[in-house]
């Protein structure tokens, strides 16, 4: 009989593995309920051995990753143990993303094994038992939060092998093997670019996209938990994944280190991991990023105020484009031109109406024909990719040579140096008159050119519309803009009883002319300092001299033209020659290509305190919470120009920017700059000038393309 | 000439420097006007001149329970209150949420617990908080007398929820007013808080 018994005791003492395996039951409280599993049946000397910590959290429930995320505690374990064990630290399992509000932890839900390894060691007797004592601290929150505590033990036994425990033994294990680790075969670089931490993975070859990836960092005061994480692959297939740094910076970020996960994994030798580790080093420097609570409403902050454009439709677009065209009649570049063309329908050999009107027209024609040819050639340029905007011929040092050639020999010809029938072979010199109506288009293909420099109010919110749209509802606003610049000159022809009113023409008429040469020869300055500020002193002195001798050798060719010998149209011609010799470096490619506009124009003596715009400075000045405002500009807008001598230089102005502690800052586009472009698009507009406040916790405020100073000073009392 | 333009825009320059970073320690803090458990108006400007602690508070949070059934937080309240220091407790906590709080509710809860604020601000609309960023209960911020946040981030260096460990703590509330207060720059002007999340 007690054999038997003693059979049923060694066969029941096999079937639970010896001196068995003894742990207390499950601590359970509330949300979770907590245990200390084991890997293996018993220690093996020598060997290590994973135990675990397992919580299970009630739905909707969770616990913290080493790194809590923006609020939280990590589980923590003291342990209690025999003296001669070696314990190591927690190797956390992959966190999840866990938002909470605008805020986000980093924990685990349902259930989570925290697995830790243990050693007794070599020399440990088999068959004696270790005692695994510990007491788990965590914080399990969901709306509330709750910090919970549970005394804990572990019994195994000391044996020469160990089977797998039952039930979590291979859950441990596979725990073990989803540990992040460094990725084989992959190299991982972090650059620092203002407020936001640029990590590039280079993947092995052939290895597939790892999916949605989202990097969680060890430390905290470095990457903001709660910012926006953006993944993308660039054309050379390198992976580049853009963290926004933390609002709280700490102060010794010099590593990007944590651990990156991967909803599709990443290839590593034949298989796939779904989290890695990152330890590297950063290069660059980084700034604090933006408020993480205000992140809804940074995303329309940082991205731009809706642009105006969305919000306009094809017939407002089209109606404002009219009145733009209408009122640039008024702006200082076409008004003295058009107005002399005006009064020149008052001269003798303008009698016929009906030849009127249709000269009229024919300027009409030009105007909207050109206009058109301007969009297209803008849609084509960028249809290659560049970034341009409205006024982009003017960013470029050999248009703005061209056009101050071009305004000096108009305004030599009205100051009566030379007639424009001495250029002309004397055959064709009668070819205006036989011609009017070319002419007349000509003048107005000529009227658009010298436009080009001014936008006017209206057109900026239109332009932007129209160049967002497909080319042919861009072509229709142009269109509109022609006929609206048009529209006053057709109709001083269509209507020519103004004349009537007009004294006879005489003297005063030669003494007009003349005097109208000078608003030009005053465009031919600004454009020489256009030129100035866009390349250097050199290139304003070759300009320069290039207007001497083309002003020496259109005198040459008109004594020659009125009689002077051969020596003469030598001369002249030399003085041609000359003047396109001394020029071309300014249409030559080194002077031409996408230079940034120099930076070295500040006031002497007086502190400039307009900061120079790059993307990163706006994102650091707004981040910090300061009112900024920034100044689209450009040397050649001469609208621009007026507004920053009026207004934004103005006495009371800058002190009431220096009273609300307003950063300025100023995007200078007289050279193509495409982060400029890239900007302007963003509020829907393609010229400038652009003036946008950015007030802190608000929506950044577009100001109206003619400044007043009333207007900037409301715009300031919003803030 | 030149000289005396530079002198005149010296100030100025001085002044935009100062300006720092807002709301970050280190930053000018931002205006803000609260309400406070009696419907009263309560701006930050009003106290310009002074001390002011800002502590984002929240009753249901075991953190903040942490520091009041140790009486820890009232301490603070009463020692810095006898110097002229304005403390400011402030729940974003917002309406939607099963821990909010109204204004009767705080002031019930402040007076069973003796605590000693100037005024307790219930920021339902979270526009307070999102102005400072605040991530935890407690978040604790230190102004100084010209407006600049000296310290923002935990209340001390023990990060637990146990009462017993404000004790043993190294209390950086206390270290920034006294360091400030004597006219010394403050060592540690910035720490990562810890606490239950603000329930926005």
């Amino acid at each position: 009989m007690l054999r038997l018994f003693h059979l049923a005791f060694l066969l029941l003492l096999l079937a639970t593995g010896g001196p068995g395996v003894v742990h207390a039951a499950p601590v359970k409280t509330a949300q979770v309920e907590a245990e200390l599993v084991s890997e293996k049946t018993a220690f093996v000397p020598g060997q290590p051995t994973t135990v675990a910590l397992r919580l299970k959290m009630a739905d909707g429930w969770h616990t913290y990753w080493q790194n809590p995320g923006d609020s939280g505690l990590p589980t923590t374990i003291t342990w209690t143990l025999p003296p001669d064990m070696a314990v190591g630290p927690i190797q956390w399992p992959a966190p999840h993303a866990l938002p909470v509000g605008p805020l986000v932890n980093f924990g685990y839900e349902g259930e989570v094994l925290l697995p830790i390894e243990m050693q007794v060691p070599a020399d440990a007797v088999p068959g004696t038992t270790r005692t695994l004592n510990a007491k788990a601290e965590w914080l399990v929150c969901r709306e509330t939060c709750i910090p919970e505590e549970a005394v804990l033990q572990l019994v195994l036994p000391v044996a020469e092998r160990a089977d797998v425990y039952p039930q979590w033994g291979s859950a441990i294990a596979a725990t073990r093997a989803a540990l992040p680790v460094p990725a084989k075969g992959w190299l991982f670089e972090a650059k620092g670019e203002g407020n936001k931490v640029i990590v590039t993975a280079t993947a092995p070859a052939g290895a597939p996209a790892p999916g949605n990836v989202h990097f969680f960092p060890f430390q905290e005061g470095r990457i903001e938990p709660a910012g926006k994480q953006t993944f993308v692959r660039d054309a050379n297939g390198t992976f580049v994944l853009t963290l926004p740094v933390a609002y709280q910076l700490a102060a010794d970020f010099k590593r990007v280190s944590g651990v990156l996960t991967a909803s599709k994994g990443l290839a590593v030798g034949d298989g796939l991991i779904a989290a890695t580790t990152i330890d590297v080093p950063l290069t660059g420097a980084v700034v604090a990023g933006p408020k993480p609570v205000d992140a809804s409403v940074a995303a329309a902050t940082f991205a731009a105020p809706k642009p105006a454009a969305e919000s306009l439709s094809l017939w407002l677009a089209i109606v404002f484009a009219f009145v733009g065209g209408v009122v640039l009649n008024l702006m200082p570049c076409v008004f003295p031109v058009l107005s002399l063309k005006v009064l020149s329908l008052s001269t003798p050999g303008h009698e016929d109406v009906r030849r009127l009107r249709m000269e009229g027209l024919a300027f009409g024609a030009g105007v909207v024909v050109t206009f058109v040819a301007l969009a297209g050639l803008l849609l084509a340029f960028r249809a290659a990719g560049e970034q341009v905007g409205w006024g982009f011929q003017l960013q470029s040092p050999a248009v703005v040579s061209a056009l101050a050639l071009l305004f000096f020999v108009l305004a030599l010809n009205l100051s009566g140096a030379f007639e424009f029938t001495l250029l002309v072979p004397s055959s064709a010199a009668g070819w205006n008159a036989r011609n009017p109506y070319v002419n007349a288009a000509l003048s107005g293909v000529l009227a658009v050119v010298i436009a080009s420099p001014c936008t006017a109010p209206f057109m900026g919110a239109a332009m932007g519309f129209a160049l967002a749209q497909p080319a042919a509802l861009t072509l229709m606003v142009f269109v509109a803009l022609g006929l609206g610049m048009a529209m006053p000159f057709v109709l001083l022809t269509w209507f020519p009883g103004w004349r009537r009113m007009l004294p006879k023409p005489g003297a005063w008429m030669e003494r007009m002319k003349q005097f109208l040469a000078f608003p030009l020869y005053a465009t031919v300055a600004w454009l020489v300092w256009v030129l100035g500020a866009q390349v250097d002193n050199d290139a304003v002195v070759r300009l320069l001299v290039t207007l001497v001798v083309l002003a020496f050798a259109l005198w040459a060719w008109r004594a020659y033209r009125g009689g002077g010998g051969r020596a003469w149209s030598a001369a002249g011609i030399a003085g041609f020659v000359a003047a396109v010799y001394v020029v071309s470096p300014l249409f030559g490619p080194t002077t031409d290509k996408d230079l940034p506009t120099p930076q070295a124009r500040t006031t002497i003596g007086a502190i400039d305190l307009w900061q120079p715009y790059t993307p990163a400075k706006l994102d650091e000045l707004t981040a910090a919470g300061k009112p900024v405002f920034v100044d689209f500009t450009a040397a050649w807008c001469v609208t621009c120009q007026v507004n920053k001598r009026l207004v934004l230089n103005d006495a009371g102005i800058k002190d009431e920017f220096a009273r609300r502690g307003v950063q300025l800052v100023r995007a200078d586009w007289t050279r193509r700059d495409p982060a400029i472009t890239r900007a302007l698009a963003g509020f829907g507009r393609q010229g400038v000038p652009v003036y946008v406040l950015y007030r802190p916790g608000k929506e950044p405020m577009l100001l109206p393309e003619v400044l007043q100073k009333q207007t900037v000073l409301d715009a300031l009392a919003t803030l | 000439m030149k000289f005396a333009a530079t002198l005149r825009a010296l100030p100025l320059v001085l002044a935009l420097a100062a300006m720092g970073a807002a709301a970050a320690p280190g930053g000018l803090a931002p205006d803000f006007t609260g309400t406070d458990t009696s419907g009263k108006a309560v701006r930050l400007s009003d106290y310009k001149g002074k001390f002011v602690v800002l502590e984002w508070t929240n009753p249901e949070c075991p953190f903040v329970r942490k520091h009041y059934d140790s009486q820890n937080m009232q301490g603070l309240q009463k020692e810095f209150g006898a110097k002229d220091v304005v403390w400011l407790a402030i729940n974003s906590t917002n309406k939607s949420s099963s821990e909010f709080k109204t204004g009767a509710q705080m002031d019930a809860w402040l007076k069973t617990n003796g605590a000693a604020p100037k005024a307790t601000l219930i920021d339902a609309s979270s526009e307070t908080g999102r102005a400072y960023s605040a991530k935890t209960t407690p978040h604790m911020f230190v102004v100084d007398p010209s407006g600049k946040i000296v310290y923002g981030g935990a209340i001390d260096d023990k990060r637990s929820a146990n009462p017993a460990d404000t004790k043993t703590a190294n209390n950086y509330v206390r270290a920034a007013l006294n360091e400030s207060m004597a006219g010394k720059p403050v060592t540690v002007a910035s720490t990562t808080p810890y606490g239950c999340s603000v329930k926005y």
